[in-house]
């Protein structure tokens, strides 16, 4: 009986003791939960007043942050503003009002040093400061992969440029914004692809990957086994014929986009003045790397996309109708068919004019003897 | 050479627009060739090229409208149609003459007059270039001069690649029709006969 009060009396003591040393001991910290942080922080009218009547807002849309590409890796507030160690509700704020700025390097390592050699990281020099956030935005940040060119160079260049001023020597500057992403000739070195992705042309709208993969009666895994019928890993020009007949099979008419986008590497962050190429034949060639790699582009939800390549003769066919660069893409049938035309009108003449040489003392007979019948 | 009449067959207007465009087109068809083909070709830079095709299209666009203008404001453009009832006759004549007749030294069945400028041949291939293939190059070239301005049109028709397929045939038709032009233009009374008189408008006739 002794035994087991003295048991009793020990587990309730050592109980104690952790909930006293828990309380006590300021230096041990919990995990600061992202809810406790939108408890303030999802307040729409949450601000902080700045210099000359400014405001600095600090609300922060939970539905839009839990799509975030750091939400879905499980990135907390406090990952990032680390030097958040602990809340104190019993203070108007819980926490430091200054804040130590966010190091995304931390984690993008590669990006952070690729950033160093960039033309907007050597604006500090200027007095300029382009943080991370200046381009990536702050809490709402997703996958970028399955962006388009518009969404790319909206979501970022065109926030601070306005490529209309100093694109004035550019043949079609429009139709080179509409299709081909700022960072493919303003960061030469980096990888870059030639996007497909299929248009609706009855329901006028892009499908995504869950959607032509729906209509192939397919999934992720399938799509290849079902479209590569000689299983190189490759779509060529026969197994992507093969596919549109499949899509009109099931009612679905439509054409294949394309779009020059870049690999998204650390590298894509190489942005430097005078870097930009302004040499036309440097995509306007059929030989043109820009062209090399074709993408069947399946775009996810989520921002991502799953791809396969597809072999680069399918850029010069009439499936991929609203993507062509003069010279880079065409349709080499069309040259055949040229030399033939002007083979033509060259034999033609070359015949006619032969037989016309040939024919000369045929003519010189009859003149003679019209001048002898005149003569008579 | 007595009995040689001068007629005036070919008014200035028309000697203007011929010239310009036939300039024009020899400069379409080298930046043409240019643009084409930029990994074989090294007339021009790519740049310069476009450029210069533009600015001579256009100049082609508007000595169309002057040929329009004259054409069809002093209603000369009944020319250009063939009278249905003797069409097939006259083209299989004139026909027979280019093939046959014209070696032997035989006249040419058609006789020029100002009013009956050109054989039935002539009208036949005239009418459809002028008509169809010549405003069929400016559309699709102006459409791709500015794809995004035009592009609610090129979508109409099927999208860039058909608009630059209808482009690039007429393109590679022309060169040969500048070809076959050029040569039977040389079949003249002289060799040079039809080219003076394309200069001074006036054509000889025998």
């Amino acid at each position: 009986m002794e035994k087991k009060n003295l048991k009793t009396i020990l587990v309730w003591g050592l109980c104690a003791l952790f909930v006293a040393c828990f309380w006590s001991c300021p230096s041990v910290s919990r995990a600061i939960e992202n809810s406790e942080c939108m408890d303030c922080h999802g307040d729409e009218s949450l601000e902080r007043a700045q210099s000359e009547g400014m405001s600095e807002g600090l609300h922060v849309d939970n539905n839009k942050f839990k799509f975030s590409v750091h939400n879905i890796n499980g990135i907390t507030c406090v990952d990032c503003h680390s030097d958040i160690e602990e809340l104190n509700f019993d203070n108007e704020v819980p926490h430091s009002v200054s804040l130590a700025a966010v190091n995304c390097d931390g984690c993008h390592e590669d990006a952070g040093k690729a950033y160093v050699d960039s033309v907007h990281k050597k604006a500090g020099g200027k007095g300029i400061t382009i943080p991370c956030y200046a381009c990536h935005g702050y809490h709402y940040v997703t996958y970028l992969e399955a962006n388009s060119v518009l969404e790319r160079e909206n979501g970022f260049c065109l926030k601070c440029h306005n490529p209309g001023n100093f694109h004035d020597w550019l043949p079609q500057k429009d139709a080179h914004f509409a299709f081909v992403e700022c960072t493919v000739c303003h960061a030469p070195e980096v990888p870059r692809y030639v996007a497909l992705r299929f248009y609706d042309l009855v329901n006028e709208k892009f499908l995504d990957g869950e959607d032509l993969l729906k209509a192939l009666n397919t999934d992720y895994k399938g799509f290849m086994p079902l479209v590569d019928s000689n299983k190189d890993g490759i779509i060529n020009l026969e197994e992507f014929e093969g596919i549109v007949l499949l899509l009109r099979q099931k009612d679905i008419i439509g054409t294949f986009h394309g779009e020059v986008v870049v690999d998204l590497v650390p590298e894509v962050h190489h942005v430097n003045r005078g870097g930009a190429s302004r040499e036309c034949e440097q995509c306007h060639n059929p030989n043109s790397p820009f062209f090399q790699e074709v993408l069947f582009c399946l775009n996810k939800e989520d921002g991502t996309r799953a791809h396969h390549k597809v072999e680069r003769k399918v850029l010069e066919s009439y499936y991929v109708n609203h993507f062509y660069a003069l010279g880079g893409t065409r349709i080499r049938l069309l040259d055949k068919i040229g030399i033939a035309l002007v083979v033509g009108g060259v034999s033609v003449v070359a015949g006619h004019l032969t037989m016309r040489i040939i024919t000369i003392p045929v003519r010189r007979r009859r003149k003679q003897k019209e001048k002898e019948m005149k003569g008579k | 050479m007595k009995e040689d009449k001068m007629m005036y067959v070919h008014p200035a207007p028309v000697r203007v627009w011929h010239w310009v465009n036939a300039i024009g087109f020899v400069f379409l068809i080298i930046t043409g060739l240019q643009i084409r083909f930029p990994e074989t070709l090294n007339f021009f830079s790519l740049e310069d090229a476009i450029s210069l095709h533009n600015y001579i299209g256009f100049v082609v666009i508007g000595i169309y409208g002057l040929w329009v203008s004259y054409y069809f404001g002093t209603m000369k453009i009944k020319i250009y149609f063939p009278n249905p009832k003797t069409f097939f006759p006259d083209a299989i004549r004139q026909a027979k003459y280019y093939g046959d007749g014209i070696f032997k030294g035989e006249p040419n069945p058609h006789v020029m007059t100002p009013d009956h400028k050109f054989n039935a041949m002539q009208q036949k291939a005239y009418l459809g270039l002028m008509f169809l293939f010549l405003p069929a190059q400016m559309i699709t070239g102006l459409f791709m001069w500015r794809v995004k301005r035009f592009e609610n049109y090129i979508e109409l028709l099927g999208g860039i690649k058909i608009v630059d397929t209808i482009h690039v045939l007429l393109f590679f038709f022309f060169c040969a029709f500048m070809l076959v032009h050029f040569y039977l233009a040389t079949l003249g009374h002289t060799p040079f006969a039809h080219f003076k008189a394309m200069f001074t408008g006036y054509e000889e006739h025998h």
